[in-house]
C-alpha cells in the first residue's frame, strides 16, 4: 500500500495540528486575560502614566518651589514667627515632656489589662442573652450562677512594669481600668493646655507661609507626594445617590481636583492629567453633589474606551459637549436666565436669540413672553365680560320671575336672593377685570418688537425702497438684524404691496430743515450710538443692537424721522388689542373725544380697554427739543450712498396683489417681529425650541442628508443645529417641494462664533434629566438678579453704563471717548449702583430721569453730560425689577431703611462748611453748583439731589476711597485719613477743628444729608465774595 | 453600490452569525450531499453484484479504496473530536474579544427604531408578517412548525438511512427537510436581516437604506380584484379559493409521493392517520411559498377575509 492510499483518520498522526491548535488556544487564553485586565480597562494604563507624570512634575516643582519659600522663610515677620513657636515649643518641654513620661507607661498598662477585662465581659454577656432567651426558670437560675461565679473568679494578670502578677477579679479590673483611663485623660488635656500657644504660632507661621505661596506650598506638595506614594491602581468614582449618578471620568483624568494646578505641558503634554480650568467654578459646583456628567454629557460609567466615555457613540443620548460649546452644560439649569456669569458664548447665544428675531417664531420658554400674556389677558377678560353679561341677564330673569304675582312668597324671596348674589358676584368680576386692565396697561408698555412696526411704512419710507430692501437685506445694509428670506420677484412685489396698502394714514407736520452739522454732533454726543452704528464697513462705530444707519437718507421721510428723533414711542394711530383695530380720529369723535392718545389717555373710548399708543420698539425718549430733533433728522438725511437708484414700484398699490402680499407674509412669518397690520394676533411659525436639545435625533429632519451626516459624523444635534445656522436651506437640498413647502427659515448671515453661540444655547435646552435641587431658582436675591439681567439686555442699558465688573459698553470703545476731554463725558458706571443709591428715588429717576415735571430737556443727576439718560417709560413692574436688581447686586437688606444721621449741632455746621469750601478739599469746584457758567464745566453731580439720591454709608465709603470703586474717577482719593480709630481729614485744617474728637468724614457725610439749595447758594455767595 | 451601507449592515455584531449562515448552511449541505452520493453509489454497487453484498454489509463506503471502513472511537474519533473542541474554542474566543453585544440606547416608548428587528433567530417569523395575519405568522404557523417537528418520528415509515448518509432511499425526506428549512427557513431569516431596511422595505444588497425612501404599493384583497366587495360573498369567495388550493395542494402533493416505485413502497406502508397528517403539514408548509409569491408578485394581501381570521 503507498502512502497516498493510507487512511488518514488512522494513520495520519494529528499532533502537529494538536500543538499548533493548543498554542492557539493558549494564545487566546493570554488574549482574553490580557484584554479582561487592561485591554477593555485603559483607563489603568493612564493611572500609571498619571502616577508617573505627577511624581516627576512634583519633583521639579519643588525645586523652583523651593526657591521661594526659602525667600519667604528668611522674611523678618517669618524668622519672628518661627522663633517665638520655637522658643514657645522649647518653654513648655519640660513639663510635656514629664507628663510624657507619665503617659507612655499608663497607655501600656492599660493595655495589657483590657484583654483578660474584655474576655470576661463578653463571657457575662454572653450568659445574659441566654438568661433572656431561656424559657424554663431553672435554666435561668443555674446561668445566673454562673455569671455569679465569673465574676468571682481570680485571674493572674501580667502587667507591664511590675513583676509580681496580679491577682484580680472582674470587679478589680473594671475598678482599675476606669481609674486608669481617667487619669489618661485628665493628662492628656494638661498637655493640650501646656501646648496651647506653641500649636497657635505653629498654626499662624504655617498660615503665614501659605498665604504667600499663589499656587501649592511645600507642605501641599508634600503630602500630595505623600498621598502618591500609596497612590493604587483602581476606579475612581463619584456617586451620587440621589440622581443614581456614577461618573468615574476622574479614574482618567486624574488631575481634576488635584490641589496643585496642572497643565498638560507640566503633564507631558497629555491634556487628559490637567487640573480642572476653573476652580472657582468647581467650588460652586462640587463634583461630589453635582457629578461630572450633568454639567459636561458624557458617559461617566463607561470605563472601556474614550469614545464611549465621552458618549461619542451612536447611541448615547448625552454626548460630551465640544470645548466649543461647553457652555451648554449651564444652559440646562440655569435655564431661566439671559444673563449667566462665566457664560460667555451661552449669553452670546441667548442674545441672538433674543435680539435677531428667532424668538419672533420660535417659542422658547421665558423669552419674549409679553406678547403670549397680552393675548392671554385678553382672552380672560373677554370671558369674565360673558360671565359678568350671563349674570346679569340671569339676575334680570329672577327679579322677572320674583315679580310674577303668580309666583309665591317663599319661591319671590329666594329668587331675589339669587338675583342679589349675582350682582354681587359680577361686581366682583369688575375688580377682577380692572386687575387684568392694570397688568394689561403695563403689558402694552412692556411688549417689544424686534423689529420696526410696519404700519407707518406709508409715511416713514421711501416707497420704491421698500422692494429692493425685500430682496436682500444683508445687501442693502451689513450685518443688519432682518435675515434674508428666499423670495421670489412675485413674493417680494406681493409682500410689498401688502405692507404698503395696508399701513395706516396719518397727519405729519411737515418740519422745516435743521442743521446737519449740529445732528452731526448730537448724533454722536447724546447718546444714540451706544445701540446705533454708523459708518460702514472698517469705518463702523456704535452699538449693533440697533440698526446702522449709513444709508438712512435714502430710505426715510424726513418728517416722520423728526417725529422719530423726538420721541420714537409715538404711534399714528392707536391700536386697540381688544377690538383688534387701528382706531381713527373718527372712534373718538363718536364719544366726543378729543383724538389724543399717550400714556396717561390709554383707555379704548369704545370699550374703555388698554390700548396700545406706544410704538413697540426699545428705543427711549432722549428728551431732545424739537430743534435737536430736526437737526439729527437732517444729519440722517445726509447719509446715504450717492449713486444709489430705486426702480419705479407703482405695483404696490395694484389691489390685486395684496391678498398674496398677506398669504406670503402668514408664510414667512414676517408678523413674528414686525407690528402688521391685520396680523397683530399672528402665532409663531416655527417650532417650539425649548427642549430641542434633547429631541430624538430622529426627529431633526435631516431629510437627504441624513447618509452623508452619518457618513461625515455630524448626525447629532450639534451637527444639525450648525448646518442648519449655516444655511437655513441646507435640509432642502435635492427635495422636491412646493415653493410654500420649503423650509421658511431665514439666513442671518452669521459668523462661526455666532454659529457656535447660538448651537451652544440650543444643545443645552434640553429636557434635563437632572433632579430639580440641580436648578438655579435661588428663592433670595439672586432671583432679582435673574430677572433684572432680562431687562438690562431689553433696554441695552450696558450699551452706556458698566453693570457688572469687567465689562466694557459701546461708549468705551469709541473713538470719541478716548480723547481726554470726554473721558469725563462717559455715562456713570452702574458697579455698585444698589450700594450708592437709594432705591425710592432710583424709581423716581428711571420713571422720570429729568427728575422734573416742567424742565425736561435736561438729566435729573449729571446735567453737564452730553449723553443723556433716556426716559424709556417703563411698566411699574419693569421699574421695580431694575431696582430690585441693583439692591440685590450690591447686596442690600430689602426694603431699604435710610440710617438715622445724627444732626448737626451749629458749631458743627460751621466747621463743616470750612471744610467743604476750604482750599484743601475744594468740593464745589467739581461738584454742579446750579449755576449754568459753572456747571458748563463740572463733573460731578449737584449736592442738593445727594440727600434723596444716595445711601449715607455708601457716601462715607466714597468720599474716603472713590479710587476703589471706580477706577480713573476724577474724585480725588486719600483725602481722609486714620491714625488711630476715626477719619481725619488729610490736608490742613481749620482752625475751628481743633479739639474735635470725632470722626470728620462722618461730620462731612451728615453735612451733606442736610444739604439744602439754600445751603448751597449760601456756600457760593460766601466762596463768591472770598474771591 | 453603496459599500458604506453594506459594510455598516454586514459587520453589526448581531449579523455576523447570519452572514456566517449564508456560507456555513450551504457548504454542509454539499458535504453531507456528497458522503450521501457516495453512499448510493455503493447501494447501487451492492443491489447490483449480490456477491459484494455478502462481504459488504453495511451500506457504507469508505472514502478511498483501501482506507479502513471502520475505526475505533477511541482513538480515531475522540482525537478529532477533540481537536475540533480545541478549534472552536479558539474561535469562539476570539469572537468574543473582538465584537461585543450591541447596546443601544435606552428604550423610548415613544419612539420606535427603524427598522425595529427582532433577535436574529426569529427573523423568520417576523418576515413572515409581511405575508400572514399577525394571528397566523404569530401563533398558528409557529405552533404548526413545533408540532410538524414533533410528528415527524411518528409518519416516517421509510426504515432506511438509519446511520449512514445516502439521499436515493430518502429523497422525499431530504428534499422536504431542504425545502422547508433552508428555503423557507433560512432565507427568510437572511431576508429578514440583510434585505429589509427601514419601514421593512425591500432593499437590495449594496442599495442605500434611505429613510426618506417612498413606494408606490397598494396590496389588495383577492376577492377585491374579482370586484367582490360585501362581507358575505367575500367570505364564499375566499373559502372556495382556499378551498381549490387544498384540493389542488393534497393532489399534486399525493402525484409528487407516488411517483416512483420506491416512494409508493413507502407509502404502502403508511396508515391513513399518517398519511392524513402528513398531507396536512405538507400542505400548510406549502401554502407559505404560494402566499409569498402571490404577495410579491401580485400585491395580494389576503385570499380569505372573514371577520374572524385572514388567510
Amino acid at each position: 500500500m503507498s502512502d497516498q492510499e493510507k487512511d488518514p483518520v488512522v494513520h495520519s498522526s494529528l499532533s502537529k495540528a494538536l500543538v499548533i491548535w493548543s498554542a492557539l488556544l493558549a494564545l487566546s487564553m493570554v488574549w482574553g486575560l490580557y484584554d479582561e485586565m487592561y485591554g477593555i480597562r485603559p483607563w489603568k494604563g493612564y493611572q500609571a502614566r498619571f502616577e508617573k507624570l505627577y511624581r516627576h512634575y512634583l519633583a521639579t516643582a519643588r525645586l523652583s518651589e523651593a526657591d521661594r519659600e526659602k525667600q519667604i522663610r528668611s522674611q523678618p515677620e517669618y524668622k519672628l514667627l518661627d522663633r517665638d513657636t520655637q522658643a514657645a515649643e522649647k518653654a513648655v518641654m519640660p513639663e510635656a515632656s514629664a507628663i510624657d513620661v507619665e503617659v507612655n507607661p499608663l497607655v501600656l498598662k492599660i493595655l495589657a489589662l483590657n484583654d483578660p477585662f474584655q474576655e470576661v465581659r463578653s463571657h457575662i454577656g454572653a450568659l445574659t442573652y441566654q438568661i433572656e432567651v431561656s424559657k424554663s426558670e431553672s435554666t435561668k437560675d443555674s446561668l445566673r450562677k454562673q455569671i455569679v461565679e465569673l465574676r468571682a473568679e481570680v485571674h493572674k494578670v501580667a502587667l507591664p512594669g511590675e513583676k509580681e502578677k496580679r491577682s484580680m477579679t472582674f470587679g478589680d479590673m473594671e475598678k482599675q481600668l476606669t481609674e486608669w483611663k481617667a487619669r489618661k485623660a485628665e493628662l492628656l488635656q494638661r498637655m493640650v493646655t501646656v501646648m496651647k500657644r506653641a500649636t497657635d504660632l505653629r498654626a499662624q507661621r504655617d498660615k503665614y507661609l501659605s498665604d504667600r505661596i499663589s499656587d501649592a506650598s511645600l507642605d501641599t506638595l508634600s503630602s500630595v507626594e505623600n498621598s502618591l506614594s500609596k497612590f493604587d491602581i483602581r476606579i475612581r468614582q463619584i456617586h451620587i445617590k440621589d440622581v443614581d449618578l456614577v461618573d468615574r471620568c476622574e479614574s482618567c483624568h486624574m488631575g481634576i481636583r488635584e490641589p496643585v494646578r496642572l497643565t498638560a505641558a507640566s503633564m507631558g503634554g497629555e491634556a487628559v492629567f490637567t487640573s480642572h480650568p476653573d476652580k472657582e467654578l468647581l467650588k460652586i459646583h462640587d463634583p461630589e453633589k453635582f457629578g461630572c456628567t450633568p454639567c459636561h454629557g458624557g458617559n461617566g460609567a463607561a470605563l472601556s474606551s474614550v469614545e464611549k466615555a465621552h458618549g461619542y457613540n451612536k447611541y448615547w443620548l448625552w454626548p460630551m459637549h465640544h470645548p466649543e460649546n461647553i457652555e451648554a452644560g449651564c444652559q440646562q439649569c440655569h435655564v431661566k436666565e439671559i444673563v449667566t456669569e462665566q457664560a460667555d458664548t451661552l449669553n452670546a447665544g441667548r442674545e441672538i436669540f433674543r435680539l435677531r428675531g428667532c424668538m419672533g417664531c420660535h417659542r422658547y420658554e421665558g423669552f419674549d413672553r409679553e406678547g403670549d400674556e397680552i393675548a392671554s389677558v385678553n382672552q380672560q377678560i373677554h370671558q369674565d365680560e360673558q360671565q359678568k353679561a350671563e349674570w346679569t341677564r340671569e339676575a334680570g330673569f329672577a327679579e322677572q320671575a320674583a315679580n310674577n304675582p303668580k309666583t309665591t312668597n317663599a319661591e319671590a324671596q329666594k329668587l331675589y336672593a339669587h338675583a342679589n348674589d349675582l350682582k354681587v358676584r359680577s361686581s366682583g368680576i369688575d375688580a377682577q377685570i380692572e386687575q387684568l386692565d392694570m397688568r394689561s396697561e403695563s403689558l402694552v408698555r412692556e411688549v417689544k418688537k424686534v423689529g420696526p412696526s410696519l404700519k407707518e411704512v406709508r409715511m416713514k419710507l421711501r416707497k420704491e425702497w421698500i422692494p429692493e430692501w425685500l430682496k436682500d437685506p444683508h445687501v442693502w445694509r451689513e450685518g443688519t438684524k432682518m435675515p434674508s428670506f428666499r423670495l421670489d420677484q412675485e413674493e417680494i412685489r406681493a409682500i410689498a404691496a401688502y405692507i404698503w396698502q395696508s399701513g395706516v394714514q396719518g397727519d405729519l407736520p411737515s418740519q422745516k430743515s435743521g442743521d446737519p452739522e449740529k445732528g452731526r454732533e448730537a448724533f454722536e454726543t447724546r447718546g444714540c450710538m451706544a445701540c446705533h452704528s454708523m459708518g460702514e464697513g472698517g469705518q463702523k462705530q456704535g452699538g449693533t443692537f440697533a440698526a446702522n444707519l449709513s444709508r438712512e437718507g435714502e430710505k426715510a421721510n424726513y418728517d416722520y424721522l423728526v417725529r422719530w428723533v423726538h420721541n420714537p414711542r409715538q404711534r399714528t394711530a392707536p391700536y386697540c388689542p381688544y377690538e383688534k383695530k387701528d382706531l381713527t380720529a373718527a372712534d373718538y369723535q363718536k364719544h366726543g373725544l378729543p383724538f389724543v392718545f399717550d400714556l396717561g389717555h390709554d383707555k379704548c373710548p369704545n370699550d374703555g380697554h388698554e390700548l396700545q399708543v406706544q410704538q413697540m420698539t426699545p428705543m427711549p425718549n432722549l428728551r431732545l427739543t424739537e430743534d435737536e430733533a430736526r437737526d439729527i433728522a437732517s444729519y440722517l438725511m445726509t447719509r446715504k450712498h450717492s449713486g444709489a437708484t430705486y426702480s419705479g414700484a407703482s405695483f404696490m398699490d395694484d389691489p390685486a396683489l395684496k391678498n398674496k402680499g398677506l398669504a406670503a407674509i402668514r408664510n414667512y412669518g414676517c408678523a413674528g417681529c414686525h407690528e402688521i397690520a391685520g396680523l397683530e394676533d399672528e402665532q409663531r411659525i416655527g417650532t417650539e425650541l425649548t427642549k430641542e436639545g434633547s429631541k430624538p435625533i430622529e426627529r431633526l429632519d435631516f431629510a437627504l442628508l441624513g447618509h452623508k451626516a452619518e457618513e461625515e459624523g455630524w448626525m447629532t444635534h450639534k451637527g444639525f443645529f450648525e448646518h442648519k445656522l449655516a444655511d437655513p436651506a441646507v435640509y432642502d437640498q435635492g427635495k422636491e417641494k412646493a415653493r410654500q413647502d420649503r423650509l421658511k427659515m431665514p439666513n442671518f448671515n452669521f459668523s462661526k462664533p455666532e454659529i457656535d453661540a447660538v448651537t451652544t444655547f440650543l444643545e443645552g435646552s434640553v429636557d434635563a434629566s437632572v433632579p430639580p435641587r440641580y436648578f438655579y431658582t435661588p428663592a433670595d436675591q439672586r432671583q432679582d438678579i435673574i430677572e433684572g439681567w432680562w431687562l438690562v439686555r431689553k433696554y441695552n442699558c450696558m450699551g452706556c453704563h458698566r453693570v457688572h465688573v469687567g465689562q466694557t459698553t459701546v461708549l468705551d470703545g469709541m473713538a470719541r471717548y478716548q480723547d481726554p476731554d470726554w473721558r469725563d463725558q462717559k455715562p456713570p458706571t452702574l458697579i455698585g449702583e444698589g450700594a450708592r443709591v437709594n432705591p425710592e428715588w432710583l424709581m423716581r429717576f428711571l420713571n422720570n430721569p429729568a427728575l422734573s415735571e416742567t424742565d425736561t430737556n435736561r438729566d435729573g443727576v449729571r446735567q453737564y453730560l452730553k449723553a443723556r439718560m433716556p426716559t424709556f417709560s417703563f411698566s411699574d413692574g419693569e421699574v421695580r425689577k431694575i431696582v430690585r436688581f441693583f439692591e440685590a447686586l450690591s447686596s442690600q437688606a430689602q426694603p431699604f431703611i435710610a440710617d438715622k444721621l445724627e444732626p448737626l449741632t451749629d458749631q458743627e455746621r460751621t466747621m463743616a462748611r470750612q471744610l467743604f469750601t476750604s482750599e484743601a478739599a475744594p468740593c464745589l469746584k467739581c461738584h454742579m453748583t446750579g449755576d449754568p457758567a459753572h456747571d458748563a464745566r463740572a463733573t460731578a453731580p449737584n449736592f442738593t439731589v445727594a440727600k434723596d439720591r444716595l445711601k449715607p454709608g455708601w457716601t462715607k465709603r466714597w468720599i474716603l476711597a472713590p479710587a476703589m470703586m471706580s477706577p480713573g474717577t476724577a474724585m480725588p482719593s486719600n483725602l481722609f485719613v486714620k491714625p488711630d480709630d476715626h477719619w481725619i481729614f488729610a490736608g490742613p485744617l481749620p482752625a475751628s477743628f481743633n479739639g474735635y474728637a470725632k470722626d470728620q468724614a462722618d461730620l462731612l457725610v451728615r453735612y451733606m444729608f442736610q444739604f439744602t439749595p439754600e445751603e448751597l447758594s449760601r456756600l457760593r455767595s460766601s466762596m463768591g465774595s472770598g474771591k | 453600490m453603496d459599500f458604506h451601507q453594506l459594510w455598516t449592515i454586514v459587520s453589526t455584531p448581531d449579523n455576523v452569525p447570519i452572514v456566517l449562515l449564508l456560507f456555513l448552511v450551504p457548504f454542509y449541505t454539499w458535504y453531507g450531499m456528497r458522503q450521501a452520493f457516495a453512499n448510493d453509489r455503493l447501494i447501487a454497487e451492492l443491489e447490483a453484484n449480490p456477491e459484494m453484498a455478502k462481504t459488504h454489509h453495511r451500506k457504507t463506503q469508505p472514502y478511498k479504496t483501501g482506507w479502513a471502513k471502520e475505526v475505533h472511537v477511541w482513538p480515531y474519533l475522540l482525537r478529532i473530536e477533540f481537536l475540533a473542541a480545541i478549534i472552536l474554542t479558539v474561535i469562539l474566543m476570539v469572537w468574543s474579544i473582538t465584537l461585543n453585544a450591541p447596546l443601544e440606547e435606552p428604550s423610548n416608548p415613544t419612539l420606535t427604531m427603524n427598522p425595529s428587528k427582532a433577535p436574529w433567530y426569529f427573523l423568520g417569523l417576523q418576515e413572515m408578517l409581511v405575508y400572514f395575519d399577525p394571528w397566523m405568522a404569530g401563533v398558528v404557523m409557529p405552533s404548526l412548525i413545533i408540532v410538524g417537528l414533533m410528528v415527524i418520528p411518528y409518519i416516517d415509515t421509510n426504515p432506511l438511512g438509519n446511520g449512514y448518509y445516502t439521499y436515493k432511499q430518502r429523497k422525499f425526506s431530504i428534499l422536504t427537510f431542504i425545502f422547508g428549512f433552508i428555503v423557507l427557513w433560512v432565507s427568510m431569516i437572511v431576508i429578514g436581516t440583510l434585505i429589509r431596511g427601514p419601514g421593512w422595505m425591500w432593499f437590495w444588497p449594496g442599495t442605500t437604506w434611505d429613510h426618506n425612501r417612498l413606494i408606490f404599493e397598494v396590496n389588495r384583497d383577492l376577492p377585491d380584484i374579482f370586484g367582490i366587495t360585501t362581507r358575505v360573498p367575500k367570505i364564499i369567495f375566499g373559502g372556495i379559493v382556499v378551498g381549490l388550493y387544498l384540493v389542488a395542494a393534497g393532489i399534486g402533493i399525493h402525484k409528487l409521493i407516488t411517483k416512483t416505485a420506491f416512494n409508493r413502497k413507502i407509502y404502502a406502508r403508511m396508515s391513513v392517520l399518517q398519511y392524513v397528517v402528513m398531507q396536512t403539514f405538507l400542505i400548510i408548509m406549502l401554502s407559505l411559498p404560494v402566499k409569498i409569491l402571490a404577495r410579491l408578485l401580485f400585491r395580494i394581501k389576503y385570499i380569505w377575509v372573514t371577520p374572524w381570521f385572514n388567510i
